[in-house]
């Protein structure tokens, strides 16, 4: 996990892709966060599937919520 | 670094151009919020923002269409309404809606077992293409496009290149051929572990012969021998015959993107 000018960055595996555009994201730590695709992996029409390994920017106002931020090529 | 900082509004907000292509919006010298613009190969520039409140999103937008010539996209899925409220209020209207599908592979589900080509027609394999003949096709079918329905109704990942340059890679393309020349192919991308398909094009003069439904039944075919169940296409929603051709075979619409503009 890394700390990045106040928000935290944890990898994760994508467990569900749930019909609200969000995702369920097993962290390393063993949570479960509900996620959404960030713009900037949007824009690049970057696809996100169950069991992808993602890189999760973690909101320092809900730590339930995050954004997916990466996708790693496993 | 050439650092662009701007100060407006009524709260502690700071909106920082850190780059040319990345803004960040700070609250008591955290990053609260980050934007990226990036020019894609046709000439379009596509914004995004990320922010945790409305008002991070705002502040970040107000400063990027200060800073960027319009016209100006982006890319939100319409599930995500909060997203697309937050680009409606910067004043971004809907310009393309694309509908994801996924498309299963088993022959026995899609109907294709017996979607053969038409006579004198043979599907070339991906990987098997002769670039030459590859190149020639496509440059016919983007001239096509250009005349006719122009690049709005094809997949938003399918665009038009500057002119005189075609770039075909015939390891990415299945090929339906005549004896002398090529009528249509098919564009994949393995990259990731659902395959893509990424283009079905068949030229004008062979449409209505069954040629885009033999390169489906083809290479999803192939790919349910391999052990790979699905795939996934995109369709633009105005492209009737391309969802009826996604949908006759079976496949599912999964999200709808919004292209928006301003």
């Amino acid at each position: 996990m890394t700390k990045h000018q106040g928000t935290l960055e944890i990898e994760g595996y994508v467990v569900e892709c749930l019909r609200n555009a969000m995702f369920t994201v097993e962290l390393e730590n063993g949570h479960r966060v509900l996620a959404h695709i960030s713009g900037k992996i949007r824009k690049n029409y970057i696809r996100i599937l169950p069991e992808d390994r993602v890189l999760v920017e973690l909101t320092p106002y809900d730590l339930t919520r995050g954004r997916i931020t990466f996708r790693y090529r496993t | 670094m050439d650092t662009k900082r701007s100060d407006s509004g009524p709260s502690s907000m700071i909106v920082a151009r850190v780059a040319d292509e990345q803004w960040h919006v700070l609250e008591d010298d955290l990053v609260v919020g980050r934007g990226h613009s990036m020019r894609r190969p046709d000439g379009r520039l596509f914004i995004s923002i990320d922010a945790w409140r409305s008002a991070a999103f705002d502040r970040l937008a107000e400063a990027m269409l200060a800073d960027l010539p319009a016209p100006l996209y982006t890319v939100v899925d319409e599930a995500h309404t909060e997203l697309a409220a937050d680009w409606h209020r910067a004043g971004f209207t809907v310009r393309r809606r694309e509908w994801e599908f996924v498309l299963p592979t088993d022959p026995l589900i899609t109907g294709l077992a017996a979607a053969r080509p038409p006579s004198g027609v043979r599907i070339i394999p991906v990987g098997e293409a002769d670039r030459d003949l590859l190149r020639v096709l496509d440059r016919a079918i983007r001239a096509e496009v250009e005349a006719g329905a122009g690049w709005q109704s094809m997949p938003a990942e399918a665009h038009p290149r500057p002119q005189g340059v075609t770039l075909v890679d015939p390891a990415r393309y299945a090929v339906a051929a005549a004896s002398d020349r090529y009528l249509g192919l098919l564009r994949l991308v393995t990259a990731t572990r659902r395959p893509r398909i990424g283009l079905i094009a068949v030229l004008a003069s062979e449409h209505r012969r069954g040629i885009a439904r033999a390169l489906l039944s083809h290479v999803l075919g192939t790919m349910h021998l391999s052990g790979t169940a699905s795939a996934s296409a995109e369709a633009d929603e105005s492209n009737k015959a391309a969802v009826a051709l996604l949908e006759g075979i079976g496949g599912r619409r999964m999200s709808r993107s919004l292209e928006l503009a301003r």
